[in-house]
């Protein structure tokens, strides 16, 4: 009778031990806040892979600094190697295993469609997705908010800027052969019928193909004045230089993925010089208080010393700030569905990166979760320094 | 006429690192009828190990290259000594399994000491200076690549078909119990060919390092030697040799005026062609037992 008695005692303590978090939302307790993240780490989109870091900077700096409401926050990022199966498997893992309470950023389209509907069917919030995909808003889907201006809206900006600025009359394009590469093609295609154009010649690549210059070749054959890349970092650099060996000389494009130009400059030995491209925040010698407030505190103080100050870095912080301030808002009463709630209420915030605005979910209003639509085009100088060729620009 | 020219060139051009990876791969086959899959790894860390030299210890750059190619001798040699030799009832599934294996610890390491970042390794030439004649170009690196696959396959032939260890090689290759009978020690003379396959592994690597320097810069030649090694026979050096530029060539005419979107699989499709036509390869000379 007394071992039955203890065996009751020792199954109620067990049980009750589990209530609080029966109770409280996946992946929130009440000292922790559980982010995931996945980044390519290896693979053909390493360069990007400090984007995950940058945001893992800043949680340690928010951690540091009281975290959000007595809590802190865990984060989880995994390298997918730019791996669509690796991410489905990192995030079905980390979401079933662990619990997560939301998502931040994620870089590329292929990875991030590859998890895009399971995360909504559990309404798991995603935020930020560090591609500018017309995928995460159309439709909009109720648990994902977009902070990256549209890639569409990029490609529409920098032809714009070429046929009206610079009075470039035969445009080629660069692509790859990926979601990412083509949301470019249809941004540049669209913008070039507006103005009664066609592309001179569209041609796309494979993410492992390194061997570009039949790719080069058949841009070369069709005597363009500008070409426009949407390729990986790799790619691009290799186009431009390799153009460079042929003595092709068109003025270059390129999307905001290739705008480190610091970083884009030493992988070309300095032939990214004179490179337009698409930007997605504050530029690093800008001056901006917040950003330098971000380089003193979060990047010089966490940053592993072999890590670049740049563009894809802080990125990792411009797509996670309206997340924050989302989380904040919620005080400690804080599920998924506040949350939405909460980040609905963001308008016209600014952190580092564009403004930021949404709506209660529209189902026939994607700009009720594409958070931003703006960016500025640069042009690369001479020790990768910048050169502002226009202010913030609205892509609606 | 200029385009074909052009991809002519630029075909053999790309083909010579193929030609490279290939004879790697080759002499491996040759002695030991397993593919060696971690050989684009074993080219890469000797080529990040020299990249390191130079940047890190400021090694002057013949001396790292130097250094760079011991040490690639030195791994082929370490690599079949601790790992291919130990294996235990070795049949040829195994061993490409452990050469897999070996590939994935290998890349893991570099990943891990270096970066998955692209880095840049400093050449005297740079990737992209080039040649122009009329309106064809080949880049500077590309004319040395070329030369140098074409020298070690004449180097390589020779020391096979005419020096005493070349022999004892051959001799391995077609019989090791007979060749242990006489004389020969068969162990040696396998790590002996790993040590040389890893060499030239070595020298591929370094010529596409100043052109592309990251984890993953290997796969895409390894791949493609491997696709041109088989094209050849797997055991004719001229054959890997003639099939990686043949390889170049049909890569370039098809993207050029079939589809650039299937450029990257035409290798694969004319080694299953090749396969099922002449499955012996297109240079090989296959030895029939008699019973």
């Amino acid at each position: 009778m007394k071992k039955l008695i203890l065996a009751l005692f020792i199954s109620l303590a067990f049980l009750l031990s589990f209530t609080p978090n029966l109770l409280a939302e996946e992946g929130v307790t009440d000292t922790e806040i559980h982010l995931g993240q996945w980044g390519p780490q290896t693979g053909p989109a390493a360069a990007w892979g400090n984007v995950a870091r940058g945001t893992g900077g800043y949680f340690q700096w928010i951690n540091d600094n009281g975290g959000i409401h007595g809590r802190k926050i865990v984060y989880h990022m995994f390298d997918d190697g730019y791996n669509p199966a690796k991410t489905k498997a990192g995030v079905k893992e980390l979401q079933e295993g662990t619990g997560i309470f939301a998502w931040a950023c994620g870089v590329g389209t292929s990875t991030g469609l590859a998890v895009r509907d399971y995360l909504a069917e559990k309404n798991v919030p995603w935020v930020g997705p560090a591609a500018g995909s017309m995928h995460w808003v159309n439709p909009p889907m109720k648990n994902l908010f977009a902070v990256y201006p549209l890639y569409v809206g990029e490609a529409k900006a920098l032809v714009k800027y070429a046929i009206e600025k610079m009075g470039k009359k035969r445009i080629a394009i660069a692509y790859l052969n990926d979601e990412y590469g083509k949301n470019g093609l249809r941004g540049a295609l669209a913008e070039l019928k507006t103005h009664g154009m066609e592309a001179v010649a569209e041609v796309s690549m494979e993410t492992k193909d390194s061997d570009l210059k039949p790719h080069v070749m058949l841009l070369r054959k069709a005597k363009p004045d500008l070409v426009l890349m949407w390729t990986t970092v790799g790619h691009s650099a290799k186009i431009v230089g390799i153009s460079k060996a042929m003595q092709f000389a068109p003025q270059f494009m390129s999307t905001s993925t290739t705008s480190d130009f610091p970083f884009m400059m030493h992988i070309t030995q300095g032939l990214w010089e004179g490179v337009i491209t698409a930007t997605l925040a504050e530029l690093p010698d800008s001056g901006h208080a917040l950003l330098n407030k971000y380089k003193k505190e979060v990047f010089d103080k966490y940053a592993a010393k072999e890590e670049r100050w740049g563009v894809f870095y802080y990125a990792g912080i411009a797509f996670t700030e309206p997340m924050i301030e989302a989380l904040k808002n919620c005080g400690r009463d804080l599920t998924r569905e506040r949350f939405i709630a909460e980040m609905e209420k963001i308008k016209g915030f600014k952190g580092i990166g564009p403004e930021v605005s949404y709506k209660p979910f529209d189902k026939n209003d994607m700009y009720s979760r594409q958070g931003a639509s703006q960016t500025f085009l640069v042009q690369c100088l001479a020790e990768g320094k910048f050169k502002q060729l226009t202010d913030w620009m609205d892509l609606k | 006429m200029i385009d074909f020219i052009q991809m002519i060139v630029s075909g053999i051009a790309v083909g010579s690192s193929y030609a490279l990876m290939g004879l790697a791969m080759v002499i491996i086959y040759k002695t030991s009828q397993v593919p060696n899959f971690a050989q684009g790894e074993m080219a890469l860390i000797s080529s990040f190990f020299a990249m390191m030299l130079l940047t890190t210890f400021n090694t002057p750059i013949l001396l790292a290259f130097f250094l760079a190619f011991v040490f690639a001798i030195l791994l082929g040699c370490f690599l079949e000594f601790a790992i291919l030799r130990r294996a235990k009832d070795p049949n040829i599934l195994g061993m490409i399994v452990i050469t897999i294996g070996i590939e994935m610890v290998i890349l893991g390491l570099v990943s891990w000491k270096f970066g998955a970042d692209q880095k840049i390794m400093p050449f005297p030439i740079g990737p992209y200076d080039s040649f122009i004649i009329g309106n064809i170009f080949i880049t500077k690196l590309e004319v040395l690549t070329l030369v140098t696959a074409l020298l070690l396959m004449i180097i390589l032939f020779l020391f096979f078909k005419y020096s005493k260890l070349g022999l004892a090689v051959k001799a391995t290759q077609q019989n090791s119990v007979a060749a242990q009978i006489v004389g020969i020690r068969t162990n040696r003379i396998l790590m002996m060919t790993w040590g040389i396959s890893s060499l030239v592994g070595a020298v591929a690597g370094l010529l596409i390092s100043p052109t592309i320097m990251h984890p993953y810069m290997m796969w895409d030649p390894m791949l493609k030697g491997f696709a041109a090694a088989v094209m050849g026979g797997m055991t004719s050096l001229p054959g890997a040799v003639i099939a990686a530029y043949m390889l170049g060539i049909i890569e370039h005419l098809f993207g050029g005026y079939i589809s650039i979107e299937f450029k990257s699989v035409v290798a694969f499709v004319i080694i299953v062609l090749v396969l099922c036509i002449k499955p012996s390869g297109l240079f090989s000379r296959h030895y029939i037992k008699k019973v």
